[in-house]
Order: structure tokens, then sequence, then C-alpha cells
């Protein structure tokens, strides 16, 4: 592993953040308008209803928290599709940077990009609707390691699919991970889904991190169990998306990158 | 002799049944130009992207510095380097952001220096901080070949360098080229569809035909094995001219007064003497000797056949 070579992916991707106004939208603006959405239809509901006293802060605990999974997949998909766009995948793999080097140059990435915005969220949720997030205190290390990990799974599948079929995947790298968010219950209980999704949802690890952070809203303390499977599944889906991208790289060099180009 | 820098032996690739790179075998030696000619699907690109690593080859190996490219592939790529007219660069970076990124993943000791250095050599000096999308198509190649350089690459892998330039920096790049084979003694794999370009580029050339290595030999010995030359005369006086060459049964075309023919090398005397004797009078004379191009259209030909 080089870091040399590690810290000039790192920079490459980094200054397409600052180039591309899209990647702002991501990073900012995208979290900005779901943060006043649910915020003011969070405070809607709390004043139709005595029911739901926590309800601003469950959902927009949410949606920052969902933002956390979302930057880390698009870390990955679409720092990836830049170098499609760009017809620079055959430069940078056609140099001594290995495809290790690569997946760690974008988890690196992917997590100055969540903190960035994740930082960014839990202040405006602060300012506009005066919701602390910080009260989940040093549980908030584990709940945004364990989301962000669910977005590089993610992200690595399509990665994959996208380097293996070409350009005509591209659109997964925004439908999905929308795919995962009711089974990730990431605004109600996994109880209210049906029986058969509550199933899926036992294998989706960020349905653990969401059940705890209610957990936490109500009660006041959460059982670590929850973080812990969250965290083994995690760590599976991880090794096994990996694995699945570095397959489909060695499939699409038998191809050749030239032609993705 | 020594140690080739590339050597290739037996590389095939096949795409289902579609064999494009058919078991060639070759090598460049230090501080060679070899030009690698074929006509479009002849396997240029598909064997410059098995060089590079980024395509995975069927059979066959392939060995820079002697050692196996497979087993050594990070340690070859540090000395490889690449330029093609059909790739591009970050586009929305500026060149001086291009030029660093690349520099640290070759890990370049003295980057700026280099950078500079390279800047200044192609004419990008006063670009630095313009974006890769707003270069024209002269630029964007000069900064491509830019790029390549960046590593001290001992062997240079370049696909239509010069494509999109102006003749002038054409000139300057193939200048550039060369100087870096005679000082540095870099290697080059060369190709181009320019056959005076490869002409007076590269010491040796491989044509490619179907996937397979159809001829392999410097430019001028392949030049050489075609004996006709085309003789071009102004006569004005057309009627004696057309006579005299029926009468002597030599192909011909003409144009009013302007008149060419294809003969051997070797006749071209007797027939200057014949047309003395004959008292016809040529105003401007011209004789062509064959060329890469001819040989390589003839030898197209023959291969289609």
């Amino acid at each position: 592993m080089n870091k040399s070579i590690i810290i000039a992916m790192v920079k490459r991707y980094l200054l397409v953040m600052r180039h591309d106004l899209n990647n702002i939208g991501e990073v900012f603006y995208e979290p900005a308008m779901q943060i006043f959405i649910w915020g003011l239809a969070s405070l809607y509901i709390k004043n139709a209803t005595s029911q739901l006293p926590h309800i601003v802060v469950i959902l927009l605990s949410g949606v920052v928290f969902w933002m956390i999974a979302a930057n880390g997949q698009y870390s990955i998909t679409v720092n990836f599709l830049y170098e499609l766009w760009d017809r620079n995948l055959v430069n940078i793999f056609a140099s001594p940077l290995r495809i290790r080097e690569w997946i760690i140059s974008v988890m690196i990435v992917g997590s100055i990009r969540m903190l960035a915005s994740l930082i960014f969220s839990i202040i405006l949720a602060l300012f506009l609707y005066h919701t602390n997030l910080f009260q989940y205190g040093l549980l908030l290390i584990p709940f945004v390691a364990s989301l962000l990990m669910t977005g590089w799974v993610i992200g690595f599948i399509v990665a994959g699919i996208i380097i293996r079929f070409g350009h005509t995947w591209q659109s997964l790298a925004w439908t999905a991970l929308p795919i995962f968010a009711p089974f990730s219950a990431v605004f109600f209980p996994v109880s209210t889904l049906p029986l058969w999704a509550q199933k899926v949802a036992a294998f989706v690890p960020s349905s653990y991190v969401f059940e705890g952070m209610r957990e936490i809203i109500f009660t006041n303390h959460m059982s670590f169990d929850k973080l812990l499977i969250s965290f083994a599944l995690n760590t599976i889906y991880l090794v096994l998306s990996i694995l699945f991208f570095v397959f489909m790289f060695r499939q699409s060099k038998k191809l050749g990158l030239g032609r993705l180009v | 002799m020594l140690q080739p820098v590339l050597e290739v032996k037996n590389l095939t690739k096949k795409f289902g049944n579609f064999t494009a790179v058919d078991n060639i075998s070759f090598f460049i030696k230090e501080g060679e130009i070899l030009g690698l000619l074929g006509p479009n699907g002849a396997g240029k690109t598909t064997t410059i992207q098995m060089l590079l690593g980024v395509m995975e080859q069927a059979a066959g190996e392939i060995y820079y510095f002697g050692k196996s490219f497979t087993k050594h592939r990070e340690e070859a790529l540090k000395q490889i380097n690449y330029s093609s007219t059909y790739i591009s660069l970050p586009w929305r970076f500026n060149v001086l952001e291009i030029l660093d990124i690349f520099a640290g993943l070759y890990e370049i000791p003295d980057r700026t220096k280099r950078i500079r250095k390279l800047l200044q050599e192609f004419e990008l000096e006063h670009l630095v901080h313009k974006p890769f999308y707003a270069l024209s198509a002269g630029e964007k190649t000069r900064l491509l070949i830019t790029k390549a350089f960046l590593n001290y690459p001992k062997i240079i892998l370049l696909d239509e360098p010069t494509a999109s330039l102006d003749p002038e920096i054409a000139v300057k790049v193939r200048e550039f080229l060369k100087k870096e084979k005679q000082e540095y003694k870099v290697s080059m794999l060369f190709t181009s569809h320019n056959m005076s370009e490869v002409e007076e580029m590269c010491d040796r050339v491989i044509i490619l035909h179907h996937g397979r290595i159809i001829d392999e030999n410097t430019p001028e010995n392949l030049a050489k094995t075609i004996s006709e030359c085309q003789v071009e005369l102004v006569i004005s006086d057309t009627k004696r001219a057309i006579a005299f060459l029926e009468e002597k049964e030599l192909p011909y075309e003409n144009n009013r007064s302007h008149f060419k023919l294809t003969i051997d090398e070797k006749n071209i005397t007797d027939l200057l003497m014949l047309l003395a004797q004959e008292k016809i009078n040529y105003q401007e004379i011209s004789i062509n000797k064959p060329e890469l191009e001819d040989y390589f259209i003839k030898r197209l030909e023959e291969a289609n056949q």
C-alpha cells in the first residue's frame, strides 16, 4: 500500500468536489432541503398530535443519519463515474495505482465528505429546529461508522456493476440506496413493516442503527446488541462487496478498461 | 544483445471466437522507436491496452526490463507511460492540478521542477490555470504528452501522439521525442497513420493485420522491397509522347502535358536516353521513390487477397 499514491487519489477526488457544483449539492444542498422539509413536516405533526412528542428529533435524526450512508455510497460510485466521464480510467489504472489503493482513497474521501455533510446538517438542525443531535453522545461515533459502512457496501456493489457493464448502469449510483431506506426503518420502527419486510430488515445493518437511535430517544439507553449486529453485518457485507468489486474489475479487465472511455 | 526494454512473447487476445491479437512476438531495445502499424481493427489498440495492463491477455507473456509484467506490474508501470489521442484527462481540472495529481501517482521526487520543465518544453506555461475543457485540441494533446513524460519513463507508448496537432507543433513534438530518445535513451512504441512521420521517427516497424504480424523491418528496408518508381514528366509535345509510350508499351497516365509512369527504378536511365534519342523534350521531371506508405498499401492489398 503506497501512501503517496493514496494521497494523490484523495487529492484528485477532493478537487472534483471543489470543481463540480453537483458535489456541493450532494454534500450541503440536499441535506439542507431534506432538513427543511422534514423539519417543517415534523413540527406540523407535533402540533397536530400529542402522541408523538419526539417526532421532530426522530425525523431529523433519520434524515441526517441517512445522508451519512448516502455520502458514503456517492463517494465511491460517483467518484468512479468521474473517471468514466473524464475518460481518465486508463490513465489512472495504467499508472502504478493498485486497486486496493483506489479503494482506500475513495473510502477516505467518503469519510471526509460525510463529516462535512454531517457537521453542516447537525448545525442546521440545531439552528432551525433547536434539535440537538449531539444528544446521542459518544454513541454518535458507532452510529456514524456503521451507516458509513452501509453506504460503502452499496457503493462498491454499484461501482462493480458499472465497471463491468458500463455507463448504461450509471443511474444505479442515485437509485440503489433508496431501495434500502424502507428496510432500514429510517423514520418508523421495524415493527410497522409487513412481516416479510421485517425479515428483510433483519439483514439490513442500518435498520439496527435507526432502531437503536429511537431507543435512545424513548428510553435514554440502548442495547449494544443492536450495534454489534449492525457492525457484524456491515463487516461481512463490506468484505463481500469489496471482493465483488475486485472480481468485477478483473472481469472488466478481460474486456479491456479502454472500452469504458 | 542487450536485454530488451520490452519483450512480448506469443501475446494473444480473444473475444469469444474472435481473435483480436494472434500470437504476436516482438521486442523493443533501449532507445529504440518501434512503429506499430496496421489498418483500423488490426489489433494495435488491443495490444497497447495489454502492454499497459488495462486488459488481460488470453495467452502469452509481456516482459519489461526482463521481468514478467504480470508479476511486477507496479514496478514496471513506474517506468512506463502512455499518451493517446483517444483518451482524456480530468475535464474540470486546470493544467497544473492535472500534472500535480499524476506526479503524485508516479511519485515524482522533484515534482515542481519537472512539471515546470515540461510545461516550458511543450509551451504550456501560459495555460497552467486553464481548465482542461477550455484547451484547444492541440493543447490537450500536448498536455497528454506532458503527462506521459512526467515520470522520466524508460519506455513510452504513444498512440497517434501528433494526430490533432498543427504542423508546427507536431514538428516540435517529434523533435522532443527524438531528443528524449537521443539523450535519455527512452524507448517508444509508436502508432500513427501518418506514414511520413513513422518513416521519420521509427527505427523499426511492425505491421499488424487481423491481429498478426505480417512484416517487421526498418521503414527503409520495407520501402526498398518495392522496385517500381513513379516518374512524372511534363512534355509539351503530347502527341509524340503518347506515340512513343505506346510504341514502347510503357504503361502511363496523362493529363494533358502531364505524364505519370510507373517503372522499375533500374529502367529510368534507359527511359531518359530513349526520350533524348527520339528528341522528345521534357520541361519538368520528378522521380518519386517508393515510400513506406506505398509498401504499407501494397502489403495490405496482398494480405487481403
